[in-house]
């Protein structure tokens, strides 16, 4: 390397960078390059039950539309890195046929014309006996089209020590007040703190702060998806309840400032924490890992605020790509997913993890039997998107995983601003955000 | 006044305790990782954290043979690093040699383009190889990974045999072929024997670099029948729930390989690194 010029070293990078990038003009060519095949990316469940009748549905469509065994490539993607996956395949053009999708994945994917128009089976999906829960539809439309299939309904319900409860003789708190004086009575720190609220810079911060502050008549954008209003009062007022949680009653863990995703799942799992608001995902682990736990656990509604009690859904997906060379398979594919028998029996097998998005299945013994579903159909039925009052718009998505909540919640707990000052960055922020994606 | 002796011993004692605390510093994780393999579910998630398991028990190694496809993932891990290693060591020598020895037009151009090659950092290389991959048809399979991974082993495993047969005296080599020995004779019968550190260091190094590589592993590859430890081990994450004690417990697994090459290999590698580094 001894003897070269800058210039010389820029030039040599400027052609090792051009060659080696130089494979972009052949994108577009690998998707018609490819022979006649279905090809599905299964992000695993919680139950191997689940997956494999996933996976057996594949084949019997497969075997139904005339392809081999040898035609289906059936790959297991781990959920945390479908993204870069998604992102190299959709670039080369070679994404796979059908996919599973978080909902702000099908904001994004629509928005950037990746996703085929699937409004047909969407349609005929509502018209099937008592329709669909509409509260599942506002993740998978995009520009008044459906742009995914809704796949199953995903409550945050609270989970709660329903045997704390009862050896402290109180019940389950119906306003956010009495959830502080029943965490102050049920909790014993440092072994046990009452409330496993996730407060790290992370996408869990967001939904947990989000739904406490819609029960104080707070939100991040009005139903415009224009107008964002994270600096009214009523979002102060909620904070002011967080930072009082965190601060003066102390019911939430400190080290809750600094949880990944999987925080409350792991306080929770480990008996530190006596609620938390989180997907039946933790429910799921018990299934499986401690039934003594899961026997205990209540799964229960979000206590109210002065505005009520607001509960908040996701809404998980299918998409198919529109780079599918055989589109009519992939769209095949999906509305033999959705058949309600075939569909009825993956919902089931995941006990209880996925909420059905069709109303009548929910008729079924299945979520009757057990107490902890009693909640489910009523969450599904009224349950709004973490972008309340607005949808999951690509700019919700972006507020959401670029932490803007997290940041803000943080200021007040961590850096010891007030809740107006700390909300009123975090207004301007997401206003850049919605404004840029106006622009277009 | 301190004496020269009483500084020097005082230097070995600073010495040593960092030794000793760089040895913590690598060891522990490692420990545990081992021990939260022998733990139970309850225990991993207790409130107290226990250094030496309460009831140690394999049942996170059962499940981990048993109930996933980890067998699967060892082989091909072996045979994608393997591969590559074998291929780096032909591609590299005969590279070095070449632009060690061999006079021609824009040699030092491919040399330092050797350099720049290995630079360009994965991230940005991702989406373009996958477009080359896909287009020959070598998605999901194991010649795709490992043609791949010599894409950023071969030009390491180059540059540093260069300035490795550098060192070599060319009067050696020209003895050999004086005495009748053709330029692949010289080079596998002169330089090569006098290389052997230079070439353990260069098999380490790309047997643990495609052994421990994930970013290509996790874009380039759908099926079991292809995936490697790397990435199988991300499938312990279900969502925002990890399941440590298989994880930990296929994590010590697929740490021991390049643990056992590097101890065995442990003179040359030590010697390979210090000589072959500083001549160029």
């Amino acid at each position: 390397m001894a003897g070269m010029t800058r210039r010389q070293v820029l030039k040599s990078a400027g052609v090792a960078a051009a060659v080696t990038t130089s494979p972009w003009w052949r994108v577009g060519k690998s998707a018609a390059q490819r022979a006649k095949k279905l090809v599905f990316w299964h992000l695993p469940n919680f139950t191997p039950l689940a997956d494999e009748l996933q996976k057996q549905q594949v084949y019997e469509f497969a075997k139904q539309a005339g392809l081999k065994e040898a035609d289906v490539e059936y790959a297991v993607v781990a959920g945390e890195q479908a993204q870069q996956k998604l992102a190299a395949a959709i670039e080369a053009g070679n994404p796979p046929d059908v996919t599973r999708l978080y909902e702000s994945n099908v904001q994004f994917y629509a928005s950037g014309g990746h996703l085929l128009d699937v409004n047909d089976l969407v349609d005929k999906m509502r018209r099937e006996p008592k329709g669909i829960f509409e509260s599942a539809l506002s993740s998978v439309m995009y520009k008044g089209r459906a742009m995914g299939v809704p796949l199953a309904v995903n409550p945050w319900p609270v989970h709660a020590r329903l045997d704390l409860l009862e050896q402290a003789k109180v019940e389950y708190p119906k306003t956010w007040d009495e959830f502080i004086e029943t965490s102050k009575k049920i909790q014993s720190p440092p072994r046990l703190f009452a409330f496993g609220m996730c407060l790290g810079l992370v996408e869990d911060t967001t939904d947990n702060v989000m739904n406490l502050l819609w029960c104080y008549g707070g939100k991040m954008v009005e139903a415009d998806n224009k107008t964002v209003v994270m600096n009214s009062p009523e979002n102060a007022a909620g904070v002011k309840v967080i930072e009082a949680m965190f601060k003066t009653h102390k019911i939430i863990p400190p080290g809750a400032i600094s949880w990944d995703n999987s925080g409350n799942n792991k306080a929770y799992q480990s008996k530190q924490a006596a609620f938390v608001m989180n997907p039946t995902s933790i429910y799921a682990y018990l299934d499986g890992n401690d039934k003594d736990l899961q026997k205990v656990t209540g799964l229960m509604p979000v206590p109210a605020g002065p505005k009520g009690a607001i509960n908040q859904i996701d809404t998980w997906a299918y998409g198919a790509f529109k780079k599918t060379p055989y589109p009519e398979l992939a769209k095949g594919l999906l509305e033999y997913f959705m058949q309600p028998a075939h569909y009825d029996k993956i919902i089931q097998s995941t006990g209880g993890r996925w909420v059905p998005v069709y109303k009548r299945l929910f008729d079924s013994p299945f979520w009757k039997e057990k107490p902890a579903f009693k909640h489910f159909i009523k969450m599904a039925e009224t349950g709004v998107p973490v972008s309340y009052a607005g949808s999951p718009t690509p700019a919700a998505g972006e507020v959401l995983n670029t932490h803007l909540i997290p940041k803000m919640i943080q200021r007040v707990l961590v850096d010891n601003w007030e809740a107006a000052r700390a909300l009123d960055e975090c207004h301007k922020r997401i206003v850049e955000v919605y404004a840029r994606y106006a622009r277009g | 006044m301190r004496s020269v002796s009483g500084t020097r011993r005082l230097l070995r004692w600073i010495g040593n305790g960092l030794l000793v605390v760089l040895l913590v510093w690598t060891l522990v994780p490692f420990y545990w990782m081992v021990a939260t393999s022998l733990k139970k579910d309850k225990e991993i998630y207790g409130f107290e954290a226990t250094l030496v398991p309460r009831q140690p028990t394999l049942a996170n190694y059962t499940r981990l043979f048993a109930a996933t496809p980890f067998t699967k993932y060892v082989r091909n891990s072996t045979i994608i690093a393997c591969s590559t290693t074998i291929l780096s060591l032909v591609f590299g020598c005969l590279g070095a040699y070449a632009l060690a020895r061999l006079r021609f037009p824009g040699r030092n151009l491919i040399a330092r383009g050797l350099v720049f090659t290995y630079l360009v950092p994965p991230a940005l290389l991702f989406i373009p190889l996958f477009t080359v991959i896909s287009t020959l048809r070598l998605v999901d399979t194991h010649q795709g990974l490992i043609l791949t991974y010599l894409s950023f082993s071969v030009p390491f495993c180059t540059w540093l045999l260069m300035g490795y047969f550098r060192s070599v005296p060319l009067e050696l080599e020209e003895a050999a072929l004086v005495d009748g020995c053709t330029r692949l004779g010289s080079l596998v019968r002169v330089i090569l024997p006098m290389s052997l550190p230079a070439l353990a260091v260069v098999a380490f190094f790309s047997f643990t670099q495609s052994w421990n590589e994930f970013l290509y592993a996790n874009v380039f590859v759908n099926s079991v029948e292809v995936r490697t430890i790397t990435t199988g081990l991300t499938l312990f994450v279900v969502e925002d729930v990890f399941f440590w004690g298989p994880m930990m417990g296929a994590s010590f697994l697929s740490a021991l390989p390049p643990l056992v090459l590097y101890l065995i290999f442990q003179r040359w590698v030590v010697k390979g690194l210090t000589l072959g580094a500083v001549k160029g």
